[in-house]
């Protein structure tokens, strides 16, 4: 039987890093994985990723793919692709169908990077053809490039819902509406907010009752639904689509943890390993990492995956204790961070009042997915001044800090806490770069000049979508609701490389719809 | 392991639903009301009434229906999903084909 120091089940993010730590101190992993491709997830992720610079943000999540697997080439990490792990046993031996053939391999080490699996809801019509995951709709759209269908109802209000829902209309598909059970929108309210101004309704306790269409999906049926989940009659809405896309959460693949005897602990966010502080399970050596431990983001599953990689090295003794500290310490930091804010693990399933700086949290981001224009003043990202300046519609505390490094000038400002919300200094002067717009993962920041031209004011925002509008192409300004507000006039578009894909459109609007005015639509 | 008086637990009567006849397992078409009718034919845990209806034991290996199954269960019993003991994992983790897995000489 061929043994490895350390054997990875699952080459997504995890189970990569954790292979690439383990070999930089010179231990010799193999990673073992059931696709044809590496990359877990990651090489479906086409946005920009959130965090503070060690967190890698702003860098899309494909390019942060591609990161990784130059890192595994170059510490030499041997990635079996085509491999399933089939059964996986407490004396850390694990059987691998590979081929036509099933083989035994044994690990001082077994790291368990197996990932996670979207969860269904029933209901009448769900097992017909154009009812299909979120996942499988970014799989379709970003590795693929097949439209998923023409008219999209999008079911689930969590980032995975709203980060999809987006990028369906990037790939040029309609999204008719999106629908959450529950009361309030479950993920970032930037990611909600770029939705709904581009015209995409919310329907916040709202739930499927039926996919209709004989063959296939030709319409959907949805209704409100009250604090105990039941319909409440007379509240039927229809809605003409071709795709029912799913997205309600994700469950741990802990099937070979759960075989090899580990304790395992039934939890609301899934049946997963009971873990030490260096994703160690029950039984000694065997370790897990990423979604399989807990459901988070991807950039949490790499650190989680190098910090499990220095202890397997460590307890295998190519690190020293101190050695071991000192490394794991940086990453926890590292990983502490990320966990902060209204979205950390400890907030789930609370309702929160305020943000850390005591401001109210806006309702209507919680309950439409776009901040009320009486709400977004309250928030200090959102000044008035004379000439070109920043207008920064962040409103919750998530942990991400592009923005203050990206401005040249120092009229953006976070602080060491990187869950605080931008803070604009109005004494600064903007030159009106524009580097902050396209820095901001969550696409909420705007230049605006109230003084462009007599009686009228620019607005600048972040677009990504193609073909890009060009100078003097005139249109329709949408609010923060997607509502139509006034004609609007394209006066510049600027593509540069440093702002990865997010273009600088800037709008001539009236004067008074400064504060209205957010995107542009032909 | 679930007790001998867990098994004696009053349960009621088992009364039709609208939607008994909707899928919940796909890959081996099971339906809601088969599940609930187990339950009420003493088949209190997932292990049982894998083995009795094949719910979850089909393609996907109950990757979409697991939690499903495992809600409608507790829904008749009336107790907390995370109360119920969940299905026991068993390799191969990933349907496959006898042939290869009848080659499997072990340790060679």
């Amino acid at each position: 039987m061929k043994r490895y120091d350390l054997i990875v089940i699952g080459a997504g993010p995890a189970g990569l890093s954790a292979a690439i730590e383990a070999a930089k101190c010179g231990m010799k992993p193999v990673v073992f994985d059931e696709n044809a491709k590496p990359g877990g997830q990651l090489f479906k992720q086409i946005h920009k990723f959130f965090g503070s610079k060690e967190h890698r943000a702003k860098i899309r999540g494909f390019k942060i793919g591609d990161d990784l697997l130059k890192e595994a080439e170059e510490y030499g990490v041997e990635v079996v692709l085509n491999a399933t792990v089939i059964g996986l046993y407490p004396e850390k031996e694990v059987t691998v169908k590979i081929g036509d053939e099933v083989k035994h391999f044994k690990g001082d080490a077994i790291l368990a990077a197996t990932g996670a699996s979207e969860n269904m809801v029933t209901f009448k019509g769900w097992t017909k053809p154009g009812v299909i995951g979120a996942g499988a709709a970014q799989t379709m759209m970003n590795l693929h490039h097949v439209m998923p269908g023409q008219r999209v109802l999008m079911l689930g209000t969590g980032n995975v819902g709203l980060v999809v829902s987006y990028q369906l209309l990037q790939a040029g598909c309609e999204v008719a509406a999106l629908v959450d059970a529950a009361p309030r929108v479950g993920g970032y309210g930037v990611h909600a907010s770029k939705v709904s101004r581009c015209g995409v309704p919310f329907y916040l306790s709202h739930t499927i009752m039926e996919a209709e269409g004989d063959e296939y999906v030709t319409g959907v049926t949805i209704a409100e639904v009250d604090d105990k989940f039941q319909f409440i009659p007379g509240t039927e809405k229809h809605f003409d689509v071709d795709t029912i896309c799913v997205a309600v959460g994700l469950s741990p693949m802990s099937q070979l943890l759960a075989q090899a005897g580990c304790k395992m602990l039934d939890t609301p966010g899934g049946y997963i390993p009971e873990c030490d502080e260096f994703g160690q399970t029950s039984i000694d050596g065997i370790f897990a990492a990423g979604d399989v431990s807990s459901i988070e983001e991807a950039s949490s599953a790499m650190i989680e995956g190098r910090i499990a990689g220095v202890s397997i090295a460590a307890a295998a003794g190519y690190l020293t204790e101190e050695e071991r500290k000192e490394q794991c310490g940086a990453l926890e930091s590292a990983l502490g961070s990320l966990r902060k804010g209204m979205f950390a693990p400890e907030n789930r399933g609370k309702i929160l009042k305020e943000t850390e700086e005591g401001i109210e949290i806006s309702t209507n981001l919680l309950a439409k997915g776009y901040v009320a224009e009486d709400e977004i003043t309250r928030y200090p990202g959102f000044v008035k001044k004379a000439g070109v300046h920043p207008v920064m519609e962040c409103t919750q505390n998530i942990p991400c800090n592009p923005c203050q490094d990206a401005c040249p000038k120092g009229c953006i400002t976070i602080g060491e806490n990187i869950t605080s919300l931008p803070v604009v200094d109005v004494e600064k002067d903007c030159i009106g770069c524009g580097m902050c717009v396209a820095s901001c993962s969550g696409q909420a920041i705007f230049l605006i000049d109230e003084e462009y031209e007599e009686g009228y004011a620019s607005v600048t925002m972040p677009y990504e979508f193609l073909p890009l509008p060009e100078k003097g192409d005139t249109g329709t300004a949408l609010d923060r609701s997607g509502k139509e507000v006034c004609l609007a006039e394209v006066v510049s578009v600027k593509s540069a490389k440093a702002f990865d894909h997010t273009n600088l459109l800037t709008i001539k609007v009236p004067k008074d719809m400064a504060d209205k005015a957010r995107f542009f639509q032909r | 392991m679930i007790s001998v008086d867990d098994k004696l637990k009053e349960i009621g009567k088992y009364i039709p639903q609208p939607d008994d006849d909707m899928l919940v397992c796909r890959c081996e078409e099971v339906t809601k009301g088969e599940i609930r009718q187990a339950v009420h034919a003493g088949m209190f845990t997932i292990e049982e009434i894998r083995r009795f209806l094949r719910c979850g034991m089909g393609l996907c290996q109950g990757q979409t229906c697991g939690k499903l199954v495992k809600g409608i269960v507790a829904r008749e019993l009336k107790v907390s999903p995370a109360e119920l003991e969940p299905a026991v994992s068993r390799a191969p983790m990933r349907p496959m084909e006898m042939e290869i897995l009848g080659r499997d000489g072990g340790d060679k």
